[in-house]
C-alpha cells in the first residue's frame, strides 16, 4: 500500500469530511438571510414587520451596548462567540473517525475500531481459557484498553495476556502506533473495596 | 468515498466561525468596556444615518420603493443562491464511475470487465465465506484511476487480518482471470449485523 491513490482513499475514509456541519451551518445562514429578506420586501410593502423592522433593527444593534442591560448582552455575545469557536474547532481538527489503518498487503485495508476490539478480545479469550464476557477491549486512537475480570480463584498471568495483546496488534501493523493497559479486575478486590 | 471538496467545507466553517466569534466578542467587549461602547455607539449611530439617507435619496420616483432597498434585496438573492448550490453541489459530491478494465488483446479479441462483473464476481466469492455477513463491491473513480472498494462486515470477533487476506486473494484471482491488476480498497465494518448475528462459525 503505497500508491498515492489509496493513500489518498484512506486519508478519506479515516477523517471525518465536515460535510454535516457545513450543511448545516449553511442552511441556517440562508434561512437567517431569507428572514432579512423578507423584512425588507414587507417594510416597502408597508406591511406590519414579523418581528423587527430593517430601521428597528438597525437601531436596537446601535442600542445594544447602552440600552439593553449588560448582563443580557454579554449573555447574547458569549453564546454567539462560543457558537464561533465550535465552528473554527469543526475546521481546524482533523476529525479522525473510529477507524484504524492497517498496513497489510498490497490494497488499503481499514478497520473499525469495534472489529479490532472484538477480535483482541477473542483472542485473548482463546489464550488465556477465560470466557469471552470476561475480556473488555476497548481501542481509541492512541491507546488499547484491556480489562479482564477473571472468576474468583481462576489465575491469570497478566504478563502473558500483555505478550498476546501485544503480539496480536503487532500483526494488525497497525499505521497508528498504540499504547496498551491491560488491567485485571478481581472480584474479590472489588468487595474488598466496597 | 466521493469526491466532496472538504477543503472548501472547512474553509466555510472556519469563516462563520470567525465572523461569529468576531460579533460575540465585540458585543461582549462593549457591554464590559466603555470605550468600546462607544465606538459601538458612534459607529452605529454613523452607520444608522448614512442608511436613512440612502433610503431616502434613492427612493424611485412615484413608487415607495428605494433602490437601497432593491440593491439590498439583489444582494441577498444571489448570495442565497450561491449557498444554495453550494449545498447541492455536496450533497451530489457522490461520483461513481463504472470500472472498465480493459484486459489483454488476443486473438480472439478483448476482454473488458465492467463494475458489475467485478462486483458479483467478489460478492459471490465472499458470501460463499461463512464468517463474512455481508460485502458490498463498489468501483469509483480517484484520480483518474479506478479503485475497488470492498466493504465487508464480518461476524464479531474475526480477525481483520484474516478477512483482509480473504478478500485480498479473491480480488488478485479476479486480477490473474481478467488480466489487469485491480486497486482494492477494503474496509471492515462492524455493524448492528455484526452484533446481531452469532460470533462462532456455525459448524457444519
Amino acid at each position: 500500500m503505497s500508491s498515492p491513490v489509496l493513500r489518498r482513499v484512506v486519508r478519506r475514509e479515516t477523517h471525518s469530511p465536515r460535510t454535516v456541519a457545513m450543511i448545516v451551518a449553511v442552511v441556517l445562514v440562508i434561512l437567517a438571510l431569507v428572514y432579512v429578506g423578507v423584512e425588507i420586501v414587507l417594510n416597502l410593502l408597508g406591511q406590519p414587520a414579523l418581528l423587527l423592522g430593517p430601521a428597528a433593527s438597525l437601531a436596537w444593534v446601535v442600542g445594544l451596548p447602552t440600552e439593553v442591560p449588560a448582563g443580557a448582552s454579554i449573555a447574547i455575545g458569549a453564546v454567539i462567540a462560543v457558537l464561533g469557536v465550535v465552528l473554527v474547532l469543526l475546521a481546524i481538527t482533523p476529525g479522525r473517525l473510529s477507524k484504524q489503518h492497517l498496513m497489510l498487503g498490497d490494497s488499503a485495508v481499514v478497520a473499525d475500531n469495534g472489529v479490532i476490539a472484538s477480535a483482541l478480545a477473542q483472542r485473548i479469550s482463546d489464550d488465556s481459557g477465560l470466557p469471552r464476557d470476561q475480556v473488555r477491549v476497548g481501542v481509541g486512537h492512541r491507546v488499547v484498553d484491556v480489562t479482564v475480570s477473571p472468576a474468583v480463584g481462576v489465575p491469570l498471568d497478566e504478563a502473558r495476556v500483555r505478550s498476546v495483546v501485544d503480539s496480536e496488534l503487532e500483526s494488525y501493523r497497525l499505521a497508528a502506533r498504540k499504547r496498551t493497559s491491560v488491567r485485571v479486575e478481581r472480584p474479590r478486590d472489588q468487595e474488598e473495596r466496597a | 468515498m466521493n469526491n466532496t471538496n472538504r477543503a472548501v467545507n472547512r474553509t466555510i466553517l472556519l469563516i462563520l466561525g470567525l465572523v461569529l466569534v468576531a460579533i460575540g466578542g465585540g458585543i461582549v467587549t462593549s457591554a464590559v468596556w466603555p470605550a468600546a461602547a462607544e465606538t459601538w455607539t458612534n459607529i452605529g449611530s454613523g452607520a444608522e444615518g448614512w442608511a436613512q439617507q440612502a433610503w431616502d435619496a434613492t427612493v424611485i420616483a412615484g413608487t415607495g420603493l428605494t433602490w437601497v432597498a432593491v440593491a439590498a434585496l439583489a444582494a441577498l438573492l444571489v448570495l442565497v443562491v450561491l449557498l444554495i448550490m453550494l449545498v447541492v453541489r455536496s450533497i451530489h459530491g457522490r461520483r461513481r464511475t463504472p470500472l472498465r478494465a480493459s484486459g489483454a488483446e488476443s486473438d480472439l479479441g478483448r476482454v473488458t470487465v465492467t463494475e458489475g462483473f467485478a462486483s458479483d464476481a467478489l460478492k459471490n466469492a465472499l458470501g460463499e465465506r461463512d464468517e463474512i455477513l455481508s460485502a458490498r463491491v463498489t468501483a469509483n473513480d480517484i484520480k483518474h484511476e479506478p479503485v475497488l472498494h470492498i466493504s465487508v462486515t464480518p461476524r464479531q470477533n474475526t480477525s481483520p487480518v484474516q478477512v483482509a487476506e480473504t478478500v485480498e486473494r479473491l480480488v488478485a484471482n479476479l486480477g490473474v482471470l481478467t488480466g489487469q491488476k485491480l486497486t482494492a480498497y477494503i474496509s471492515v465494518h462492524a455493524g448492528l449485523r455484526a452484533k446481531l448475528a452469532h460470533d462462532q462459525r456455525r459448524l457444519s
